[in-house]
């Protein structure tokens, strides 16, 4: 005889992964490592941004580069030509970075650090489903890519804290308005704080690296 | 495309109640899917349809997924709201500042088993995460 048993569970479905996340933003706490994820379509130069941030505080903090990528090492051989390690996460086809290929490859850096970057897949979409135990979700929205990106992918901005508008050296060549862009993204997620940088010719990019060390302090005052 | 995945967190959650109840199959799994969870029910469904070949305590197993509509609460004025499209300002007040009321959701709510009579299952440690709701009458 066999019966029917229904089991109730009420349970999120990533569980495992919000969990695997939780334990990492544990470790993060502890040993004072400030972890910014940054989501983006693909090309809106997620990579570029590193490229300019990372020079401004690698003397004075340990920075280590988490790169998420389906194939190949070449934006982790980017960051490493910058003299800044990089551990390449490849998905092998997977959409986004989950937790546990977090956990995994940051296992994998020597040193203890203070800021860890997370570029997550090239992906509007599947990324923003997935925490990471970060402390600060970025998204980046190129110039090349319009001003309603926004209303077209609201769960990238809506869990987002920071928007990060990139390659604005091209605004006077495109039809892309910056206010639109920032209305439409806030008026999906009104906390967002938003940067407009230009990685070309260095605009914006003290006041974002500025913006990242305040928010690491205010995160882990001195002691 | 990430459905695959969260199928496959799905999957293995499935598993381990099964595996807690001595169950011999899956008859039925609901689940909850928020108009906000990023989620396309039919592509969780196919995704869902890929894991039925492959795990034999799936093979009969039927996925019911309820639709949660996106609904919010204004913070200003206390209206709750079906926001159009993607705009979420108050439709009273003109408020941006809104907490999400439900939509969110992507949720395990129930898995039917079916079960060998009299067999408690094998209760693990910390088992109390996954809480029994009944034991409907239905025997086969």
């Amino acid at each position: 005889m066999a019966e029917i048993r229904t089991v109730r569970v009420m349970e999120n479905i990533l569980k495992t992964n919000d969990y695997v996340a939780r334990r990492l933003r544990e470790a993060w706490d502890q040993s004072r490592t400030y972890v910014v994820n940054l989501i983006s379509a693909p090309g809106a130069g997620k990579t570029t941004l590193l490229e300019t941030t990372l020079p401004v505080l690698m003397g004075r903090y340990r920075i280590g580069v988490l790169e998420g990528d389906i194939e190949t090492e070449r934006d982790a051989d980017r960051i490493r030509a910058l003299g800044v390690e990089a551990v390449q996460v490849t998905t092998g086809g997977t959409c986004h970075l989950e937790a546990s290929m977090v956990e995994q490859a940051w296992r994998l850096m020597d040193t203890e650090l203070d800021f860890l970057f997370i570029e997550n897949v090239g992906n509007l979409v599947c990324p923003a489903s997935f925490d990471l135990g970060e402390h600060l979700r970025v998204v980046l929205l190129s110039v090349s890519e319009g001003d309603d990106k926004p209303a077209k992918y609201p769960k990238a901005f809506r869990t987002a804290q920071v928007l990060v508008i990139t390659k604005a050296d091209l605004l006077e060549v495109m039809d892309f308005s910056v206010e639109r862009a920032r209305q439409g993204a806030l008026e999906i997620q009104p906390e967002l704080q938003v940067f407009v940088v230009s990685a070309k010719t260095g605009a914006g990019i003290p006041a974002w690296t500025q913006f990242l060390e305040q928010r690491r302090r205010q995160t882990f005052p001195e002691a | 495309m990430h459905e695959l995945s969260i199928m496959q967190a799905l999957v293995d959650a499935v598993e381990a109640i099964v595996q807690e109840h001595g169950a011999q199959r899956v008859v039925r799994l609901v689940v909850e899917v928020g108009e906000m969870s990023n989620v396309i029910p039919m592509y969780l469904r196919n995704a869902f349809l890929a894991f039925r070949e492959v795990k034999p305590f799936l093979a009969q197993a039927e996925l019911e997924i309820h639709f949660v509509p996106l609904r919010l609460q204004c913070e200003a004025c206390g209206v709750e709201f079906q926001p159009q499209g993607y705009r979420y300002r108050c439709i009273e007040c003109g408020a941006t500042r809104v907490r999400v009321v439900q939509g969110e959701e992507l949720l395990l709510r129930n898995v039917e088993l079916e079960v060998e009579s009299g067999n408690p299952g094998v209760q693990p440690f910390g088992s109390s995460a996954v809480r029994e709701f009944s034991n409907s009458g239905i025997r086969g």
